[in-house]
C-alpha cells in the first residue's frame, strides 16, 4: 500500500476518459475500426488504473477548480465502486462493438459514453458533496445522449422524462446543498457527521428538510418511488449496453449520494431510517409489481432494477433504525448494491444479444428465442438465480443480510404490539417482493428459453441461428455470469471481505459474529420467497396475464396494467408541463404588462379621438358604406384639451402674480 | 497621468466618425478592427495603472465632469472592451445582409467610447451624461433595419430609457443635497450623516426611485417592457451587445448609486432593500416564464436577459459580500453566455433565415460549431457545472440563504432554482431538436451551412471563456473580492 500526499491516480481515473472521449471522437472521424478498439483500450486502461488504485491511498485536491475545488479520495467503498464501474464499463464497451454495428452516430455514442465514465468516476471517488454534485450533473446530461441514441419517437419521449427529471432532481438537490452548506458549514463528506452531531437542539427540522431535498436528485437517479416514472421507459428505449450502464452503475451513483446523506448527516438516526425504509418498501413493491405486469422483456428488467434498488434502500433505512449496531444492514446494503450491478450487467448484455436478432423485445415476439442456445440460457440462468436469491448464488447472501437486519430489529421488541407489528409487516413485504422477483424472472426465463414462439416459422428461424453472438461478447457474458455463483458459494471468503473493506464509508463496525448464511433459519426465508414466486407465477402470470388469442389459437402475453395507473402521464406531465406553466405564465404576464397597461391607458386617454363613423351611401343600389375620413388632428384629443387647460392655469397664475405685485 | 483616462473614451468616439465615409469594404473592416482592438488594448493597459482621477470641467462647485479609475471601473471597462472587440469581427460578416454597413460600424465604434466613459465616470453627473449618451447612441443600432416594427421598438426603447433616466435624475438632485462637499463616488457612500439625520425616509424614497430608474436599462420590473421589444429587432451583433453589455450599464449605475453614493449600511434592513429584492425576484421569474412561452428565438433570448440580469440585481440588493461576488460573477458570465446565444441565433438567421424555435430541427447537423457554442452557453445560463453560470448562482443562492434574510432568502433562492428550471425548459428543447432530429430525419438532404470563420471564431473564443471561466474562476473571484473589500 503506497500512501501518497496527492494521489494523482485519482485525477487520472476521472480525467483520462474525458480526454480520451474527445480523442476517440477525432479518431472516429478517420476510421471507425480503430476507434472501436481505441475505446475498448481506454476502458481497459481505466479498469487497470482502478485496480492500481487498490494499492494506493490518499486524497487528491484540486484547489480552485469550479471555485471550491475538487476533492477525491481513495478508500474502501470508493475503491469497490470504482472497480465495479470500470469493470462493467469494460464489459459493455466490448459488447457495444457488436451491438452498434448497424447504428448511426456511433461516434457520438462513444464520445458521450466515455464522458459519462469520467463523470461517474468523479462521483464515486468524490470526497465532498460539491464534487459529487458537479459530476452528478455532468453525468445526467451526458447519459441523456446515450438514452436517446436510437432517436425513435419513443426514445425521445423517454429521453424527455429522463432529462426533465434529471434537471429537476439536480436543482432540488442543489437547493438542498445550499441549505446543508448553510446549516452545517461544510460539504466535506467526512466532516458531515461531526457537523450534524454538533448542531443545537431544535434545528433537526431544518436539517431534515435539507436532507430530503438533497435526497431528491439522488433518488431520481436511483429510481426511488415516487420519482421512478422516468425509469421503465428510459431503460427500455436506451440501447442495451447503455441500459446495462444505467441500471448497473448510474443508478448506483444515486445510491452513493443517498449513502452520503444517510450514513453521515443522519448517522444512526431513527426518523431518517424510517423515511428511507418506507420509501424503500414502496420502491421495492412498485418495481416488482410493474415488472410482473410488463409485456416487454427489457421493461421487466428495468422495473426489476427499480425493485432491487428498493431492497437496497430498505437496507439503508434499517441502518438508521438499528442505530449503533447496524453492521448487518451496512453489509447487506453494500453487498446487494454490488450484486445487483453484477447481475444486471449480465442480464442486459444478454438482452443486447437477443436484440441483435429480434428487434422487438415484447414477450410475444421474443418468445422461444433462447431455445437450443445453451450458452445464452446458462448465462441468463445464472443471473436469474442470482437475482431471485437462490441459495448458493450471490443475491441470496445480500438479501439474507438485509432480511436478517429486519428480523434482528423485530427481536429487540419485548412484545408483538405497535411498531413490532409494523416491522413484521415490512418483513412480510420484503419476502413477498422477493417472491415477485422470482415470479417475473420465471416469466422471462420461461418465455425466452422454454416456450415456443406462436409462429412456427419464426421459431424455426430462431432455432436455426447457431452463431448468434461473437466470441468477445460470449467471453464477457461467461465471465460476468461465473462471478455470480462463485461469490455465492464461498461468501465467507469473498463477500465478507468485500463488505469489511467497504463498511467504513457507512460507519459500520464489523459483525459481532459471522452470519451462518446457510443455516436453516436463513434458508427458510429463501424457500418462502421462492415458493411465493412460483405460486404467483402460476396463479397470476399464467392465469391472468396470458390469454388465448383467437386468431392463432395460442396463449399470448397480454397487457392488463391499467392505463390510468401511469402517474407520470396523469399527474407529473400535465402538472409540470401544463397547469403550473399556465398559472405561472398568467401571473408573469400580468406582472409584465403593468407598465404597458399604464402607457396604453395614457395614450388612449390623452390621444382619444372620436371614432370614425360609417356614412350611409347616397346611392342605395350601387353604393358601399364609406368610412367618414376625418383627419387625425391633435385638436380632437384629450391631450389638446389638457394642454389648453394647462395654459389656462398658467395664465391664471400669471394674472394672480401680476395682481399681487401691482397691489 | 489622469489625462490619459480620456484616451479610451474619446479615441473610439472620434475614430468612429470617419467610418461613415469609408465606402471600401476591405479598408473599412481593417480600419474598424484596428481601432477597436487598439482601444481594447489601451483599456487593458490602463487597468494596470494605479487609481487616478481627472476633472475635465467644473461647471459649478458640485457639478463637474470627472473620471476616475477604480476597481469597479477596471472590472467593467475590461469586460466591455473584450466583448466589444470580439463582436466587432462577427458584425463584419453579419451586417452584410442588413446593409448600411458604414453607419452601423461607425456608431458601433463610437458606442465603445461611450461605454468606457460610463465605466470611468467618477460622479453621478458624469455617469448620468454618459448614461443618456449610451441610450441615444444605441437607438440607431436598434432601428438599423428601418422597418416599421424596428422604429416603433426604437421609440419604445427611447421612451422607457428617457423616463427611467428622468427618475434617476430626481435622485441626483436630492442626493446631492444630502452629500458631503465632494460628490465623487466613494466606496461606502458619500452621504453626510449630519444632513441625513431626520430625513432618512426621504433619502430612502429617493434612493428607491433612482434605482428603479436605472433599473430600466437593466430590465428590472416595472420598467422592463422595452427590452424584449427592442433587443430582438436589432441586428444580431447589436442585440448581443445590447443584451450582454448595455444592460450591464444599468447594473453599473445601480452599483454606483447603492454602494458608492448611498452606501449599503444606509439601506440594509430597510423597506427599500426588501422591495428591491422582491422586485428583482419577480423579474427573475417573469423573464424566465415568458421566455419559456415565447416561440421566436431572439425574443426568447431577450426575455431570458430580463431574467438573468435580475439575478445580478438580486445579488446586489442582498448587500452582503457573497451576494456582491455572485452578482459581479453573474455580470461576466451572463455577458459571455448571452453574447454567444445571440450570436448563434444571428448565425442561424444569417445562414438559413430561420427565426422560430420550431424550425430549428436538425440545425445542429448543419451548423455543428455554432450549435455546440449555443449548447455550452445554454448550460452556463441554466447553471450546470462546470459551465460558468453554476458558480455565480452558487454564491447568489448561498448568499440569500442566511439567517439575516429569513424566509425571504429561501424564497429568493427558490426563485433562482425555479428560474433555472424554466431556463432549462426554454433552452434544452432547442438543443435537443438541433442535434437529435429523430430517426426519420432526412440526412442525405442535409447541407453543411457553417458560417465563415469571422463568425465562428468569436463564438469559439467566447465558448472557451464560458467553460474556462467556470472551471477556473479564481482570478475573477480575486478581482471582485478586491472591489468588494473596499465597500463591504
Amino acid at each position: 500500500m503506497i500512501i501518497l500526499e496527492t494521489n494523482v491516480l485519482l485525477l487520472l481515473l476521472v480525467a483520462f476518459p474525458i480526454v480520451a472521449a474527445f480523442a476517440g471522437y477525432i479518431i472516429g472521424r478517420k476510421s471507425k475500426k480503430v476507434r472501436d478498439y481505441f475505446v475498448i483500450a481506454v476502458t481497459a486502461v481505466e479498469f487497470g488504473m482502478a485496480i492500481g488504485l487498490c494499492f494506493t491511498s490518499g486524497d487528491f485536491f484540486w484547489k480552485g477548480f469550479v471555485g471550491y475545488g475538487l476533492h477525491f479520495r481513495a478508500d474502501g467503498f470508493r475503491l469497490i465502486m470504482a472497480l465495479l464501474a470500470s469493470f462493467i464499463w469494460l464489459m459493455t464497451t466490448i459488447q457495444s462493438r457488436d451491438y452498434f454495428a448497424q447504428f448511426r452516430n456511433r461516434n457520438r455514442y462513444y464520445l458521450f459514453m466515455l464522458l459519462t465514465l469520467g463523470a461517474t468516476m468523479g462521483i464515486f471517488l468524490s470526497a465532498n458533496l460539491y464534487t459529487t454534485f458537479i459530476f452528478f450533473e455532468v453525468m445526467s446530461f451526458t447519459s441523456y445522449v446515450l438514452v436517446i441514441h436510437e432517436e425513435t419517437p419513443e426514445a425521445h419521449d423517454a429521453g424527455r422524462s429522463y432529462v426533465g427529471f434529471a434537471v429537476l432532481g439536480g436543482l432540488v438537490t442543489l437547493f438542498g446543498l445550499f441549505m446543508l452548506h448553510n446549516i452545517l458549514g461544510t460539504l466535506e463528506i467526512d466532516q458531515l457527521a461531526a457537523a450534524a452531531a454538533a448542531l443545537p437542539e431544535g434545528s433537526f427540522g431544518t436539517l431534515l428538510v435539507a436532507g430530503l431535498l438533497t435526497l431528491f436528485g439522488f433518488g431520481v437517479k436511483a429510481g426511488m418511488y415516487p420519482l421512478h416514472t422516468w425509469l421503465p421507459q428510459s431503460y427500455r428505449f436506451a440501447p442495451a449496453p447503455a441500459t446495462a450502464l444505467l441500471s448497473a452503475i448510474l443508478s448506483k451513483a444515486g445510491i452513493f449520494g443517498m449513502l452520503v446523506i444517510s450514513c453521515n448527516i443522519f448517522l444512526h438516526d431513527y426518523t431518517w431510517g424510517m423515511i428511507m425504509l418506507c420509501l424503500g418498501v414502496l420502491t421495492m413493491l412498485t418495481g416488482a409489481m410493474l415488472a410482473v405486469f410488463s409485456v416487454n422483456i427489457k421493461r421487466t428488467l428495468a422495473c426489476s432494477s427499480m425493485s432491487q434498488i428498493g431492497f437496497i434502500i430498505v437496507g439503508i433505512g434499517m441502518q438508521g433504525i438499528l442505530g449503533e449496531h447496524n453492521a448487518i444492514a451496512v453489509q447487506g446494503t453494500l453487498l446487494h448494491l454490488m450484486n445487483h450491478s453484477l447481475i444486471k450487467l449480465v442480464l442486459f448484455m444478454g438482452i443486447g444479444v437477443i436484440f441483435l436478432h429480434v428487434k422487438n423485445l415484447d414477450f410475444n415476439t421474443v418468445r422461444g428465442f433462447g431455445r437450443k442456445k445453451p450458452v445464452l440460457m446458462g448465462v441468463f440462468g445464472m443471473a436469474i438465480l442470482g437475482v431471485i436469491g437462490m441459495p448458493l448464488w450471490n443475491g441470496y447472501i445480500s438479501k439474507t443480510l438485509i432480511h436478517e437486519s429486519i428480523v434482528e430489529y423485530i427481536a429487540m421488541f419485548p412484545s408483538m404490539t405497535g411498531m413490532a407489528v409494523f416491522f413484521k409487516i415490512v418483513e412480510a413485504l420484503f419476502t413477498f417482493a422477493g417472491g415477485l422477483t422470482c415470479a417475473y424472472m420465471l416469466k422471462v426465463f420461461i418465455a425466452v428459453f422454454v416456450e415456443k414462439n406462436t409462429d412456427p416459422e419464426e421459431q424455426a428461424r430462431m432455432d436455426a441461428k447457431k452463431k448468434y453472438m461473437s466470441w468477445p461478447t460470449t467471453i464477457c457474458l461467461i465471465v460476468g455470469a461465473v462471478i455470480l455463483p462463485v461469490l455465492g458459494v464461498i461468501p465467507h471468503l469473498t463477500m465478507d471481505h468485500i463488505a469489511a473493506v467497504g463498511e467504513g464509508f457507512m460507519h459500520g463496525h464489523g459483525l459481532d459474529h459471522a452470519v451462518a448464511y446457510f443455516s436453516w433459519t436463513n434458508l427458510k426465508g429463501a424457500v418462502a420467497s421462492l415458493s411465493i414466486g412460483v405460486i404467483v407465477y402460476f396463479l397470476i402470470v399464467r392465469m391472468c396475464l396470458m390469454k388465448r388469442d383467437i386468431t392463432i389459437g395460442k396463449r399470448v402475453y397480454i397487457d392488463v396494467w391499467p392505463r390510468w395507473m401511469d402517474i407520470e402521464r396523469w399527474i407529473y406531465r400535465p402538472g409540470l408541463l401544463r397547469i403550473l406553466p399556465f398559472v405561472g405564465a398568467f401571473a408573469a404576464r400580468a406582472a409584465y404588462s403593468v407598465a404597458d397597461v399604464v402607457i396604453t391607458g395614457c395614450k388612449r386617454i390623452l390621444f382619444y379621438n372620436r371614432p370614425e363613423k360609417f356614412v350611409a351611401p347616397l346611392n342605395n343600389e350601387f353604393g358601399t358604406y364609406n368610412i367618414e375620413r376625418k383627419p387625425k388632428r391633435i385638436s380632437n384629443s384629450l391631450a389638446y384639451s389638457l394642454l389648453l387647460f394647462g395654459i389656462g392655469i398658467i395664465l391664471a397664475l400669471f394674472f394672480l402674480l401680476i395682481s399681487t405685485l401691482v397691489r | 497621468m489622469g489625462i490619459l483616462l480620456l484616451i479610451p473614451i474619446l479615441f473610439p468616439m472620434l475614430a468612429g466618425i470617419p467610418v461613415f465615409w469609408i465606402h471600401d469594404k476591405k479598408i473599412r473592416r481593417i480600419y474598424v478592427s484596428i481601432m477597436v482592438v487598439i482601444n481594447a488594448l489601451i483599456v487593458y493597459g490602463f487597468a494596470f495603472l494605479p487609481d487616478t482621477s481627472l476633472t475635465v470641467w467644473t461647471i459649478t462647485d458640485n457639478l463637474a465632469v470627472k473620471f476616475q479609475q477604480d476597481g469597479l471601473s477596471r472590472f467593467f471597462s475590461c469586460l466591455i472592451a473584450s466583448v466589444w472587440a470580439l463582436v466587432t469581427f462577427y458584425a463584419f460578416e453579419y451586417i452584410q445582409h442588413e446593409g448600411a454597413e458604414e453607419r452601423y460600424l461607425a456608431i458601433y465604434t463610437m458606442t465603445m467610447g461611450v461605454l468606457i466613459g460610463l465605466s470611468y465616470s467618477a460622479n453621478l453627473a458624469t455617469l448620468y451624461m454618459f448614461y443618456e449618451l449610451m441610450t441615444f447612441i444605441t437607438v440607431p443600432l436598434v432601428i438599423h433595419s428601418r422597418t416599421k416594427e424596428a422604429i416603433s421598438a426604437g421609440l419604445k426603447y427611447l421612451g422607457f430609457s428617457v423616463f427611467g433616466a428622468g427618475l434617476a435624475l430626481i435622485g441626483f438632485f436630492f442626493l446631492q443635497s444630502f452629500s458631503v462637499a465632494d460628490i465623487t463616488f466613494m466606496p461606502g457612500g458619500i452621504l453626510d450623516m449630519a444632513k441625513v439625520a431626520g430625513n432618512e425616509g426621504a433619502v430612502l424614497a429617493v434612493t428607491f426611485v433612482t434605482v428603479i430608474g436605472f433599473g430600466c436599462k437593466a430590465g428590472m420590473l416595472p420598467l422592463q417592457a422595452w427590452l424584449p421589444t427592442a433587443h430582438p429587432v436589432a441586428p444580431a451583433p447589436a442585440s448581443a451587445v445590447l443584451s450582454g453589455i448595455i444592460t450591464k450599464g444599468g447594473v453599473l449605475a445601480i452599483i454606483r448609486v447603492v454602494y458608492y453614493m448611498v452606501g449599503p449600511d444606509m439601506l440594509r434592513g430597510t423597506w427599500v432593500q426588501y422591495t428591491l429584492l422582491i422586485l428583482a425576484m419577480c423579474t427573475v421569474f417573469v423573464g424566465s416564464m415568458l421566455a419559456f412561452k415565447e416561440k421566436l428565438l431572439k425574443k426568447r433570448l431577450a426575455y431570458s436577459s430580463v431574467s438573468q440580469v435580475s439575478y445580478v440585481l438580486f445579488g446586489l440588493f442582498l448587500l452582503t459580500p457573497e451576494g456582491f461576488l455572485g452578482a459581479l460573477l453573474q455580470v461576466v458570465f451572463h455577458a459571455v453566455a448571452k453574447n454567444i446565444l445571440f450570436l448563434s441565433a444571428g448565425s442561424i438567421i444569417y445562414m438559413t433565415h430561420k427565426t422560430r424555435v420550431d424550425e430549428l430541427r436538425g440545425i445542429g447537423k448543419q451548423m455543428p460549431i455554432v450549435m455546440w457554442c449555443f449548447t455550452l452557453a445554454s448550460l452556463s445560463l441554466i447553471g450546470i457545472p462546470p459551465a460558468s453560470g453554476f458558480f455565480s448562482k452558487w454564491f447568489l443562492a448561498t448568499g440569500a440563504i442566511t439567517p439575516e434574510f429569513g424566509a425571504l432568502g429561501y424564497v429568493g433562492a427558490a426563485t433562482l432554482m425555479v428560474s433555472a428550471l424554466l431556463t432549462a425548459g426554454y433552452l434544452l428543447p432547442i438543443i435537443k431538436d438541433a442535434f437529435f432530429p429523430g430517426k426519420d430525419f432526412d440526412y442525405p438532404r442535409l447541407k453543411k451551412k457553417e458560417p465563415s470563420p469571422l463568425m465562428t471564431v468569436p463564438l469559439i473564443i467566447l465558448s472557451v471563456a464560458v467553460i474556462g471561466l467556470g472551471m477556473f474562476p479564481n482570478g475573477l473571484v480575486l478581482a471582485i473580492n478586491n472591489i468588494c473589500g473596499a465597500i463591504l
